[in-house]
């Protein structure tokens, strides 16, 4: 079967799977399917459909698991978001198409991400300047200032920003990886490269800092540096960059954590939430509580105690940094380990690209993007279950929010054209390459 | 290079298998620990999923019912909101609060003693009914108190002396029972603290209207009778020290029943000279202060009256010179009461100086309809004697009564009633008093009035409020 019968095939099981979710939740709901929620379904089918016609004409080598996954993981939010609050449901559907269209405009007008390795800088500059706007213009919800109002909406231009950067990242220690891995001195065992090549991972340590400072997010300057770190890592392969990384970031950390309010604020609450039971650490708790309560099989899709008798939600923020909490009471356990293990699949076809394209840009961009997604999945799950102090960043794909649903489609679309690009310099499909590689 | 990137990926397998271990904890061998938490709400929404036991007033009126939706129980108030700070509300955001939080075991059937319905209903795993729970209050006289608050900030609660049963407790402002989950926000910011009970949690120094309880002293421990003579010059010097009269009034040769009717404060300073310390804050005791009146409502939210020093009440062992109890005995210096406390000697004075043990639940029911628990009048506290009491019964007659009586706004046509004002200042305005029982030769009702913030005095202001309660609650043909 070749790969877009493959992808058309996994569509199709991820539309059933989501119709089945629909139908749960809104036999939950009214006790009756609506025929208006087959419409929204037959919408979102169409949708995909049509991204995978894209797929097929453009990019007809591309990798067939990722968009798939996509459809599911966006189905499942859709769909969970439409069960705490329906009037999102439908902006989520909107911002859906949105990105949908900005996929197409990526595949059509980059149609090969080689291009964007040229304009690095600029790329850079881009997503830098992204960022320096949010900082002096920014609008702040929660404490942390991320937000850029434009009349009736507002945009989260870190979203985008860490594409922009990504893309800056994988062209410029492409360039650079010889000189930057060029071991001069060994201590502990490791191979130190000269002092000044240290330079890079300290401006973008001191950028961090900055964000973390100005910005007040904790979670996507985490982001920005662990995928720094994790590029760097990959670009060179010296673990003494990840070591003294590592250091600086818990350095950097530990002093914000006590000297950054908000910061600070949040730490605590993961230390002791029970003693801030009814003030700052209510969230947290009730984001374990309604976890827990989902047991091993969940309530069901639409069945679980997600609201109070008026209709708020009982987590705060639960459509947006709290979705995993929401699935996690209505799927259980199961439900939840398998929705970890898509985006697990997703990243695990990511570094696959990675390997098998044929040049160090495409390599660092492919395995940069999976990071960052699999990073960004990992921050937001282990803070809601109290794995790690809570940073509110979204969880791709399921969480109301139309920056991070529009960016990750985008960053979607230059994975499959990394996929398409490595298959048809390989010549051949990638199965063939493998076995080929096995053999020799 | 693609070395570095396969090692990454084991990292993010590493990552993930740990989400995965602290998700299986969580959801699977902490879970039960987890909904055991009391800060859990599923626990009080699965309260919820029993049906309620019904708050009954004392005429058999519905307060609080209990309507199905969607497999949840609900709260209705058919009756309006009555008695909304004594009754409480209940709510899985907010929890419960009053009568809903005491009588909790009883409403959702969990109590022993229900008869063998909710013991079978347990066994063969079904939801238990709640029991219905009765109260004193008397829904017209309750309608009064809140109507008489209505604008004002204070409270009111009327009693049955010879009982103790709580037939009406108002205070002002208030809040919808209906809506308290959807007004939260600003009920809990509102300045004017509208969920506040002032009737029980209400501090405030009770002026003149405390001069029941140093007249009760005077006259128990003998040192004076309603004849004995005093000379008012409008101050009274002592202990380096002044007690001067309301407005700087000057009464002249005046006797203590005259004292008590013009509420002349140099006579009452003297007296507390007379009964001294320990007299006057034995005397205190003896009508309730110090203690926290036990009626049935959460702890902390009945508060004792008392001296009070930065908030914390003082003990009633603790120093005062002599002034200083000279201004105790007219209801100024550190004393504070609540408007209950201040009902509750007005109670005691009706009933032969008997105060009766405050109570608020009548009876609860069970779902087949039998009285499982009937509260029986009972003694609290001995005030004094009941020759004491006659006398200052007639007495507090004469502040209504006699012309020039301060109490004068509060007489009724046909009954006899008798009560003390009280305006204690506060800052800028008047703390204003008023307590009363009627008829005062056979009581039925007494009742404490006590309105914050007013520029008037406890006669123009409280006096009316406690005639108009008084009025209604007599019309009544039957009271707990």
């Amino acid at each position: 079967m070749s790969r877009r019968n493959s992808e058309l095939a996994f569509l199709a099981l991820a539309a059933v799977i989501s119709t089945m979710a629909y139908v749960s939740v809104f036999a939950g709901r009214y006790h009756e399917i609506r025929r208006a929620s087959i419409v929204y379904g037959l919408i979102f089918v169409a949708v995909f459909l049509v991204l995978h016609l894209v797929v097929r004409f453009v990019l007809p080598q591309a990798d067939p698991c990722l968009l798939p996954i996509t459809a599911l993981l966006s189905a499942m939010g859709l769909t969970e978001i439409y069960r705490i609050r329906p009037a999102l449901a439908l902006l989520q559907g909107q911002w859906l198409l949105v990105g949908a269209g900005l996929f197409i405009l990526t595949v059509l007008i980059v149609r090969d991400h080689q291009r964007l390795d040229r304009y690095r800088y600029v790329i850079g500059a881009l997503g830098l300047g992204l960022l320096l706007v949010t900082m002096v213009v920014g609008t702040e919800v929660n404490g942390a200032r991320l937000w850029l109002r434009f009349g009736g909406f507002s945009i989260q231009p870190s979203e985008f920003a860490k594409i922009a950067i990504v893309i800056f990242m994988a062209g410029y220690l492409n360039d650079k990886k010889e000189l930057l891995s060029m071991p001069t001195k060994r201590f502990l065992g490791l191979g130190f490269p000269a002092p000044k090549y240290f330079g890079p991972l300290v401006l973008m340590w001191v950028l961090t800092l900055v964000m973390l400072v100005f910005v007040k997010d904790f979670g996507m300057s985490l982001l920005f540096f662990a995928v720094f770190l994790a590029m760097l890592y990959m670009a060179t392969s010296r673990i003494a960059y990840v070591m003294t990384g590592a250091a600086l970031f818990v350095v950097a950390g530990a002093a914000a954590s006590q000297y950054v309010a908000h910061v600070h604020e949040r730490f605590l609450i993961w230390v002791d939430p029970w003693s801030r039971a009814a003030t700052s650490g209510y969230q947290l708790l009730q984001s374990l509580f309604t976890i827990a309560d989902g047991g091993m099989l969940g309530a069901g899709l639409g069945r679980g105690y997600l609201l109070f008798p008026n209709h708020q939600p009982i987590v705060p923020d639960l459509p947006t940094d709290f979705i995993f909490a929401a699935l996690a009471n209505e799927l259980g356990l199961l439900g939840a380990v398998a929705l970890i293990l898509c985006f697990l699949l997703f990243c695990w076809r990511g570094f696959r690209i990675a390997m098998w394209a044929p040049d160090g840009f495409s390599k660092l961009l492919a395995a940069g993007l999976s990071v960052t997604f699999g990073l960004q999945a990992f921050i937001i799950i282990a803070g809601v279950t109290r794995l790690i102090p809570l940073t509110g960043i979204t969880l791709p794909f399921v969480s109301y929010g139309g920056s991070s649903i529009v960016a990750n489609l985008v960053m979607v679309a230059l994975l499959l054209m990394i996929s398409h690009r490595a298959a048809v310099v390989r010549g051949g499909s990638l199965r063939e390459r493998h076995e080929l590689a096995k053999l020799g | 290079m693609n070395r570095a990137i396969s090692r990454m990926f084991l990292v993010g397998v590493v990552l993930f298998a740990a989400l995965v271990a602290n998700l299986t904890w969580i959801q699977v061998f902490h879970a039960k620990a987890l909904f055991d938490k009391p800060q859990n709400q599923r626990r009080i929404a699965e309260d919820m999923k029993i049906k309620r036991g019904r708050i009954l007033a004392f005429d058999g009126t519905t307060i609080a019912g209990s309507v199905r939706r969607s497999g949840y129980y609900y709260r209705t108030y058919p009756s309006g909101s009555l008695a909304p700070h004594i009754v409480g509300y209940e709510s899985v955001r907010l929890g419960l609060t009053g009568i809903e939080v005491t009588m909790d075991d009883y409403l959702t059937g969990r109590a022993g003693g229900l008869g063998v319905q909710p013991f079978i209903d347990r066994l063969l795993g079904r939801r238990p009914t709640g029991a219905d729970v009765k109260l004193t209050i008397v829904p017209e006289v309750q309608r009064a108190a809140q109507a008489a608050l209505v604008g004002k900030t204070g409270a009111i609660v009327a009693l049955d002396p010879l009982t103790g049963a709580v037939i009406a407790s108002a205070s002002a402002p208030t809040y919808n029972l209906g809506d308290v989950e959807d007004r939260w926000r600003r009920l809990r910011s509102d300045p004017s603290a509208p969920l506040l009970d002032r009737a029980t949690q209400g501090l405030y120094p009770p002026g003149s209207s405390l001069k029941v309880v140093t007249a009760a002293a005077g006259l128990d421990t003998g040192k004076v009778t309603p004849t004995t003579v005093f000379n008012d010059t409008g101050t009274y010097v002592i202990y380096g020290g002044k007690v001067t009269n309301y407005h700087g009034e000057v009464f002249g040769t005046n006797t203590f029943t005259q004292a008590l009717t013009s509420s002349i404060n140099t006579t009452f300073g003297k007296v507390g000279d007379l009964v001294g310390r320990a007299g006057l804050v034995g005397y205190m005791q003896h009508f309730g202060f110090w203690a926290v009146p036990p009626i049935e409502q959460p702890a902390g939210s009945v508060l004792a009256s008392g001296r009070y020093d930065g908030g914390t009440l003082l003990s009633p062992d603790a120093k005062m010179d002599p002034l200083a109890v000279a201004w105790a005995a007219v209801g100024q210096e550190k004393v504070l009461a609540t408007p209950l406390q201040m009902a509750l000697v007005a109670a005691g004075v009706a009933n032969g100086g008997r105060v009766m043990k405050p109570f608020l639940v009548q009876q609860v029911i069970s779902p087949s309809g039998k009285v499982v628990k009937q509260t029986s009048p009972a003694l609290w506290q001995t005030a004094m004697s009941p020759a004491t009491a006659a006398t200052l019964n007639t007495m507090m007659q004469q502040v209504v009564n006699a012309p020039g009586g301060t109490g004068t706004a509060a007489a009724l046509p046909g009954v006899k009633v008798a009560g003390k004002t009280g305006t204690a200042e506060r800052g800028t305005t008047n703390m204003a008093w008023f307590i009363a029982f009627a008829p005062a030769d056979a009581p039925r009702v007494a009742v404490a009035v006590a309105v914050e913030n007013t520029l008037s005095t406890g006669g123009e202001e409280a006096a009316p409020l406690a005639a108009q309660v008084l009025k209604v609650a007599l019309a009544q043909a039957q009271l707990p």
